[in-house]
C-alpha cells in the first residue's frame, strides 16, 4: 500500500496534534489503513511526542482497533445465537475454501479479511453477514461463494 | 492530627500524601503491591485496604487521613479479603519460586507466606508469555502481577515510556511498543524497573557463570569495586553497615581467586581531575556548554537518543569503569608483563547499565565482566564465608587509594563535588553558594579566584533531566555543568543493588556513604598521590591523555524497517531515504518528502527513483537529513536532494557510456 504519509498529517492537524486527541486520531488512521500499521504508530508517536509504547496500549485495548492489516473487503460473519441456529458455521466453510483464511486473518493480497462477531442485529435475515457496511441476509453457503466471486471478479476488472 | 488506629489513639504527622504513608510513619506497614512513594498512586492491587469507621473498607493509597478518623487495618474480613486477592494473583502466577531470581526477596512470595497461604483455592492458569533476554534487563512476563510499578517508573521518574499496559482483560501485559525486545527500544537500562518489581518479571542478566569460568581459565582475573557497591552489599548479608566493607569484600575476592583488587573510586578521581580541566577549558573557550556529566551510562544513552543536539556538550572523559579499565588494560598490564589478553577484568557495579556499556563497540576489551551488588552478594553467599569475620585488607596499589570526593561517586552530587574541589585546589574559588531547587535538582554559583562565575547543576531521575534539558534548549537557563545520575539519589539506587530499593533505603546507602567517604583523609584529587604519579608518568600530554577519552553519537531509538513510500521493484535503482525521526521531524523532514514525492510523481526527478520513510540516519544534529544512495545530505531541502540526483545520474551515464 502507498504511504506517503500525507494522510496521516492531514489526520494529525485536523486534530491539532494534541496528545488527547489520540483515540479520535486513531480512529481516523483506522478508517484510513483499515488498520494501525507499526510505521504510522512509530511516526504519531513522534508528532505527538508520546512513547510508542502508550499508543500501542490504546490501540490493543480497544476491539476497535486491529494491529494486523484487514482485507480491503472485511467480511464480518455473524455467530450470533440466531445466525448459529440457521447455519453460520457453514457459511464460514463456505468462506474458508473460497479465501483460504480463517477468522482474523487476511488473504495474500490483502483484498479479504474475514472476522467472526458475536451479533450483528440482523437476526431476522440470519445466517447474516456484513462486507465493508453491507448486510447480507438469509444466507446459504452456495450464495456466499457467489457474492465472494463477483467480489474477486470485480476487483480483476479494476486493474 | 489525632486518629484511631485499631482502637488505639495515636498521633499522625499532617501532611502526609495518604493513610498508607501515614500508617507506615506511625509504625504500621499495610501490606502493599503496587504502591510506591514515587510515582503518582495506582490502587489496582487493593491489598492496602483499611475499615474506616466501622463501615466502609477502602484503600490506604487512595484515602486521605483526616481528624478523628477511626481506622481497623487488620479486620478478619480484611484479612479473608487480603487472602483472597494473593491466592487470585498466584492462581496465574509462575510459582516456580526455588529457581526464582527473586526467591527470598519477592513482595509476592513475603506476603504469601506472612498471609499463610498453603494451597490455593482457583485452578492454576498459564499466561503465554515469553521472556525477552535480549537486553542487560530481562522481561519475564509469566511472573508480572500488573502493578504497574515498572510502568510509572519509566514514564514518570525516568521520564521515558519504554513499556506500558497492553491488551485488556486477562490477555493484559506489560510490554514495549509491539513486543518488541528491549535491545531495539530506547530503554536506557537504568533498571529502575528492576529496583521498583515487586516479582521477578524484570531482573537483569546474571553473569556470575562467566566469572566462575574466567576464575578456573588460567588467566589473571583481577576486580575492580564501585563505590557504592560496599554500602549497600550487606543488606543482602543480613549485616550491619560497616565502614570497612570495601577492604573485607577486597579480602573476600583475594580468597576467591582474584590476583588484585582496585578501587573504582580511584578512577573517580582521575575522572573528576581530567574533567574539571576540561571544564575550565571550555568555560575560557566558551565552547560546548553546557557540559554534561558522561559517567551515567543511562544518561549517555539518553542523551544520545532524545537530545541529539547535544551529544558534543557530553564530557569526553570516559566513565570511572571505563577509564580504569582502559589504564590496567593498556598500562598496568604492560607494567606487570601480562599480555592483556591473558587479563579478566571484573567489576563490582550497582547498576544494570554498566554490563550495557562496558559492551558497547567503543569501551569493546576493556571492561570484561560487570556484576551487580546481588551478583557479589550471591557470590559471598555460596561460599559460606562469614565476611564479618574476614581481616579487611587494602586495595592494591596503584588504583588502591582515593579521595573524598571519589567516594562520594557513588551518590548524587559526587562528581559536580569532586570537579569543584579540583577546581578549588588548581584554580581557585572566592565564593561558593548552593540552593535546592526541586526535589533531584540542586543549583550552584561559584565565583572564581580569576573572576570566572560558574555555574553549575547537579540532578538525579531522567524525568528531571528531562525538564532541565528542556530549559536549555529553551535558553532559559543559564549553567556551565550539569550532573546527571539517571537513579534517584545516584548510584547507590541502581538497578544492580538489593531489594528492596527504595527511596528510604537509598538515603540510608547515602548516609553511609557519606561517613565511610569523610574518613578518607584526603579531600580531593590533587592530593591523590598515585594520580598525580600516573599524571606524571603516563600523562605527560595530550595525546597520552587521549586514551581515557571517548566520544558519543546520535543514537536512533526506534529498530524499525525502511518505510516504502515510493517503491521501485527494480535492481538499478536510485533510493532516497528521507529521515522521519523526532529531531528530523521537527526540522520540517515531511515537507522535504512531500516536496519530493510530488518531483518524483511528475518524473521530473529522472525515473528510476525509490522514495523510502527511515526513523533515523543517527545524524540528529544535522537535521533534516536525506539520504541518496549511501551519500548522506545534511539540513536537506528539495534543492540539495535534486543536485546529488543530477550527480547520481550523471556518474551513472558516464559509467555506462
Amino acid at each position: 500500500m502507498e504511504r506517503t504519509f500525507q494522510k496521516v498529517e492531514e489526520i494529525l492537524k485536523k486534530h491539532e496534534y494534541k496528545k488527547e486527541n489520540l483515540i479520535r486520531i486513531l480512529l481516523d488512521v483506522q478508517k484510513q489503513y483499515r488498520y494501525l500499521p507499526e510505521d504510522v504508530i512509530n511516526y504519531i508517536g513522534v508528532a505527538l511526542q508520546l512513547p510508542p509504547a502508550k499508543i500501542y496500549g490504546v490501540g490493543t485495548f480497544y476491539a476497535q482497533f486491529s494491529l494486523k492489516p484487514k482485507g480491503k473487503y472485511t467480511i464480518l460473519l455473524c455467530d450470533g445465537t440466531a445466525c448459529h441456529m440457521e447455519g453460520s458455521i457453514s457459511l464460514l466453510k463456505a468462506i474458508e475454501e473460497e479465501l483460504n483464511i480463517k477468522p482474523g486473518e487476511v488473504t495474500k493480497d490483502l483484498v479479504f479479511s474475514v472476522d467472526q462477531v458475536g451479533c450483528l442485529g440482523a437476526c431476522a435475515l440470519a445466517p447474516a453477514m456484513v462486507i465493508n457496511e453491507e448486510v447480507y441476509g438469509n444466507l446459504t453457503p452456495e450464495k456466499v461463494k457467489e457474492i465472494i466471486k463477483k467480489l474477486k471478479e470485480g476487483e480483476k476488472d479494476a486493474q | 492530627m489525632k486518629v484511631f488506629v485499631n482502637d488505639r489513639e495515636i498521633e499522625l504527622k499532617n501532611g502526609s500524601r495518604n493513610l498508607l504513608e501515614a500508617l507506615r510513619e506511625a509504625g504500621i506497614e499495610i501490606p502493599n503491591l503496587c504502591y510506591l512513594s514515587e510515582t503518582s498512586i495506582y490502587g489496582a492491587c487493593r491489598m492496602c485496604l483499611v475499615e474506616i469507621d466501622g463501615k466502609e473498607i477502602v484503600t490506604s493509597c487512595t484515602t486521605k487521613p483526616r481528624e478523628g478518623m477511626r481506622i481497623k487495618t487488620n479486620t478478619p474480613q480484611i484479612h479473608e479479603l487480603r487472602r483472597g486477592i494473593l491466592e487470585l494473583l498466584l492462581a496465574t502466577h509462575n510459582r516456580d519460586c526455588t529457581t526464582c531470581e527473586r526467591n527470598g526477596s519477592c513482595k509476592l512470595q513475603k506476603y504469601a507466606e506472612d498471609f499463610g497461604i498453603r494451597n490455593v483455592r482457583f485452578a492454576q492458569i498459564k499466561k503465554n508469555t515469553k521472556t525477552d533476554r535480549s537486553a542487560p534487563i530481562i522481561r519475564d512476563n509469566s511472573k508480572c502481577i500488573l502493578c504497574g510499578d515498572c510502568v510509572r517508573v519509566c514514564e514518570e521518574v525516568q521520564g521515558i515510556g519504554v513499556i506500558d499496559f497492553a491488551y485488556r482483560g486477562f490477555s493484559t501485559q506489560v510490554t514495549p511498543v509491539f513486543e518488541t525486545e528491549l535491545s531495539k527500544t530506547e530503554c536506557v537500562y537504568c533498571g529502575q524497573c528492576v529496583a521498583h518489581c515487586p516479582t521477578a518479571a524484570l531482573t537483569f542478566r546474571s553473569d556470575l557463570d562467566r566469572l566462575y569460568q574466567a576464575l578456573s581459565s588460567g588467566k589473571t582475573v583481577i576486580g575492580m569495586i564501585a563505590p557504592a557497591v560496599r554500602v549497600a552489599v550487606q543488606e543482602d548479608l543480613s549485616m550491619d553497615s560497616d565502614a570497612t566493607m570495601a577492604e573485607r569484600l577486597v579480602a573476600f575476592l583475594k580468597m576467591s581467586g582474584f590476583s588484585k583488587v582496585f578501587d573504582v573510586a580511584f578512577a573517580a578521581d582521575l575522572v573528576a581531575y581530567e574533567e574539571a580541566h576540561e571544564l575550565y577549558e571550555r568555560v575560557v573557550n566558551n565552547e560546548k556548554l553546557p557540559l554534561l556529566t558522561s559517567c551515567c551510562p543511562a544518561w549517555v544513552k539518553y542523551v544520545e537518543q532524545f537530545y541529539p543536539k547535544y551529544v558534543e556538550n557530553l564530557s569526553t572523559v570516559k566513565s570511572p569503569q571505563q577509564a580504569l579499565g582502559t589504564i590496567v588494560k593498556k598500562i598496568y598490564a604492560k607494567k606487570i608483563g601480562i599480555n592483556p589478553e591473558d587479563i579478566v577484568l571484573v567489576s563490582f557495579m550497582p547498576c544494570t547499565a554498566k554490563k550495557f556499556e562496558a559492551e558497547r563497540q567503543e569501551h569493546l576489551g576493556m571492561v570484561d565482566l560487570v556484576l551487580t551488588t546481588k551478583e557479589l552478594s550471591q557470590m559471598i553467599k555460596a561460599s559460606g564465608i562469614n565476611i564479618k569475620q574476614l581481616t579487611p585488607e587494602p586495595f592494591d596499589k596503584p588504583f588502591g587509594i582515593s579521595s573524598q570526593g571519589g567516594l562520594n561517586f557513588g551518590k548524587t552530587g559526587g562528581v559536580f563535588a569532586t570537579v569543584v574541589e579540583v577546581i578549588r585546589d588548581e584554580m581557585g574559588i572566592e565564593n561558593e553558594e548552593y540552593h535546592d531547587l526541586q526535589p533531584g535538582v540542586k543549583s550552584a554559583v561559584l565565583t572564581l579566584k580569576d573572576g570566572r562565575v560558574l555555574k553549575g547543576l547537579v540532578v538525579f531521575g531522567l524525568a528531571n533531566a528531562r525538564d532541565i534539558m528542556k530549559k536549555v534548549m529553551e535558553k532559559v537557563l543559564d549553567t556551565n555543568i550539569i550532573e546527571v545520575m539517571a537513579c534517584n539519589y545516584g548510584c547507590i539506587g541502581g538497578g544492580g543493588q538489593p531489594y528492596p530499593n527504595d527511596s528510604k533505603v537509598r538515603q540510608t546507602r547515602a548516609r553511609i556513604l557519606k561517613e565511610t567517604a569523610s574518613i578518607k583523609a584526603i579531600n580531593s584529587p590533587v592530593e591523590n598521590y598515585y594520580l598525580q604519579k600516573l599524571y606524571q608518568e603516563e600523562f605527560k600530554d595530550q595525546h597520552t591523555r587521549h586514551m581515557i577519552h571517548t566520544e558519543y553519537k546520535p543514537r536512533k531509538r526506534i529498530e524499525s524497517e525502511d518505510i516504502e513510500i515510493l517503491p521501485l521493484p527494480k535492481e538499478d535503482k536510485t533510493t532516497v531515504k528521507v529521515c522521519l525521526g523526532t529531531s528530523c521531524y521537527m526540522k520540517g523532514s515531511y515537507r522535504v518528502l512531500s516536496q519530493l514525492v510530488e518531483s518524483v510523481k511528475k518524473d521530473s526527478l529522472g525515473d528510476e527513483i525509490e522514495v523510502v520513510g527511515t526513523f533515523c540516519l543517527e545524524n540528529c544534529d544535522k537535521s533534516p537529513n536525506v539520504m541518496v544512495n549511501d551519500k548522506l545530505i545534511s539540513e536537506a531541502t528539495l534543492e540539495k536532494v535534486e543536485e546529488v540526483l543530477k550527480e547520481c545520474q550523471i556518474t551513472k551515464t558516464e559509467s555506462q557510456s
